[in-house]
């Protein structure tokens, strides 16, 4: 591994940093997607949620899919930060273990088993969380 | 100018749902604002600085500080009509649906406004970098080519879950979760940041800053009271959070004037020589909503820089064994 070379790397602090502010327009989330998801692989995965993970930044809902060889593959799948689905009414009880999803999303560029998912949904089409229709959505809950 | 009139007039403006418009100008007395025991407006309470306009101004406004309320109406409807990838300008299709999770800008609360953008003045965008600052930028980005994958330090400080871009000082509306508590004492006030976790307490008491040498990735903020403003003055900034190129020089004063309940009229003005022909200002209204604000851990769930090192690896590899084939 090279990045212990000391110049490149603290070179590179430099600049990290700087790129904080400098490059806001593609911090949509708190990393790039680009860098992380490939945009050449998408997919379409059909599973059983095992756990959903209520952690910051991101939330990540773990599945198992059954491949046609009726072999089961393990899946993570990046969501949003909790903290807005909470905030929506959502809470741990909302995504249980055992319920049926199908995920469209894109596959990590390293070809791990981890995805983004771009649009979430239950097996009978509802897409998951709503976002939007639960009560205190737009903040209009105080008024 | 006619500002004050055309913020007063704004209140007539009917508004759209979930938006909440001004009633007055900063400048006015306010009618009826909490204050606390000892006499000082009450900034305290969670409040979110969502905002329907950019930190810079559209080239197409150009020469065009303030909408027509009409004007304002219609670019607020547009505005949260967009997904939040179209809004912020993303070229790559969306990689989540930021509505399904409730991040979409038109699920927050968002302050209406005339400004057609945070900058103000005639220009509304940040002035041109001095040569000094250009040369610095040039030579970073030299050094830096090639490398922005080396490692975890030659990521954003924010996908590291160091600080957020927005979280400054100074403080800029984010993405998603644009909020923030503030709680005030008489000699102190605390800022706190739901994204990513960032918790400022600044003194009120008269305490001068800290000795130049010591250096703060916030900076080293003072407060202090002129008239019903709380000025904040922040100076001794490290170079590894730049503010849109700034250096370890960068001096921030930021006014927080709370202009009616539901609303803090939020100013920060950024000087830095070594960076900016001139100082800069932009104005953000911060307004009121429901709390609580929630635990933001950033690290706790960060797969973000272990996958983004893992991807440029597997690039590498690829691109590796591409060479390979072809040199065969």
């Amino acid at each position: 591994m090279n990045r212990k070379s000391p110049a490149p790397g603290k070179a590179g602090v430099l600049i990290a940093c700087a790129s904080l502010f400098v490059t806001m327009a593609p911090a949509v989330a708190h990393h790039s997607f680009a860098a992380e998801f490939d945009i050449d692989r998408p997919l379409k995965l059909r599973g059983v949620v095992t756990e959903m993970e209520w952690v910051n930044p991101h939330s990540w809902i773990h599945i198992d899919v059954k491949g046609a060889d009726g072999k089961v593959v393990s899946w993570m799948v990046e969501g949003g930060s909790p903290n807005a689905l909470l905030r929506l009414g959502f809470n741990k009880s909302s995504l249980p273990a055992g319920s049926e999803v199908v995920v469209a999303g894109f596959q990590a560029r390293d070809g791990s088993n981890r995805a983004v998912g771009q649009s979430v949904a239950f097996a009978d089409g509802r897409k998951l969380f709503l976002g939007g229709s639960a009560p205190g959505a737009r903040g209009d809950s105080d008024k | 100018m006619n500002v004050a009139l055309k913020l007063v007039t704004l209140a007539a403006v009917s508004i759209s749902f979930g938006t909440v418009a001004f009633s007055q100008a900063p400048a006015s007395k306010p009618a009826a604002i909490s204050r606390t025991p000892d006499g000082h407006p009450d900034l305290q309470g969670i409040w979110t600085s969502a905002s329907v306009v950019p930190l810079e101004r559209p080239a197409g406004l150009k020469g065009k500080e303030f909408f027509t309320e009409k004007e304002a109406a219609e670019n607020e409807k547009r505005v949260l009509g967009m997904s939040s990838w179209e809004r912020l300008g993303s070229q790559a299709p969306e990689h989540y649906n930021m509505s399904q999770y409730g991040l979409d800008l038109s699920q927050a609360k968002v302050a209406s406004t005339l400004r057609t953008s945070l900058i103000i003045g005639p220009d509304g965008r940040i002035p041109p970098l001095t040569e000094e600052a250009k040369k610095r930028n040039a030579e970073r980005s030299a050094r830096n080519r090639g490398h922005q994958f080396d490692g975890p330090e030659n990521r954003p400080l924010q996908e590291r879950c160091l600080i957020y871009y927005s979280e400054g000082p100074p403080m800029l509306p984010a993405a998603y979760n644009s909020n923030l508590q503030i709680v005030q004492e008489p000699n102190r006030v605390a800022i706190l940041q739901e994204m990513i976790h960032s918790a400022r307490i600044i003194p009120t008491d008269g305490t001068p800053h800290l000795p130049p040498g010591v250096r703060q990735w916030m900076g080293d903020s003072r407060g202090h009271w002129e008239g019903d403003a709380l000025v904040i003055d922040t100076t001794n900034f490290t170079d590894k959070t730049a503010f849109f190129g700034s250096t370890a020089g960068l001096h921030l004063t930021e006014r927080f004037t709370r202009v009616d309940q539901d609303t803090i009229v939020y100013e920060f003005t950024a000087e830095d020589p070594a960076t900016w022909i001139r100082p800069w200002t932009a104005q953000i209204r911060l307004v009121k909503i429901d709390g609580p604000l929630f635990e933001f851990a950033c690290h706790e769930g960060n797969q973000g820089v272990a996958n983004t090192l893992s991807g440029a690896r597997a690039k590498e590899k690829a691109a590796a064994e591409a060479a390979k084939q072809i040199s065969k």
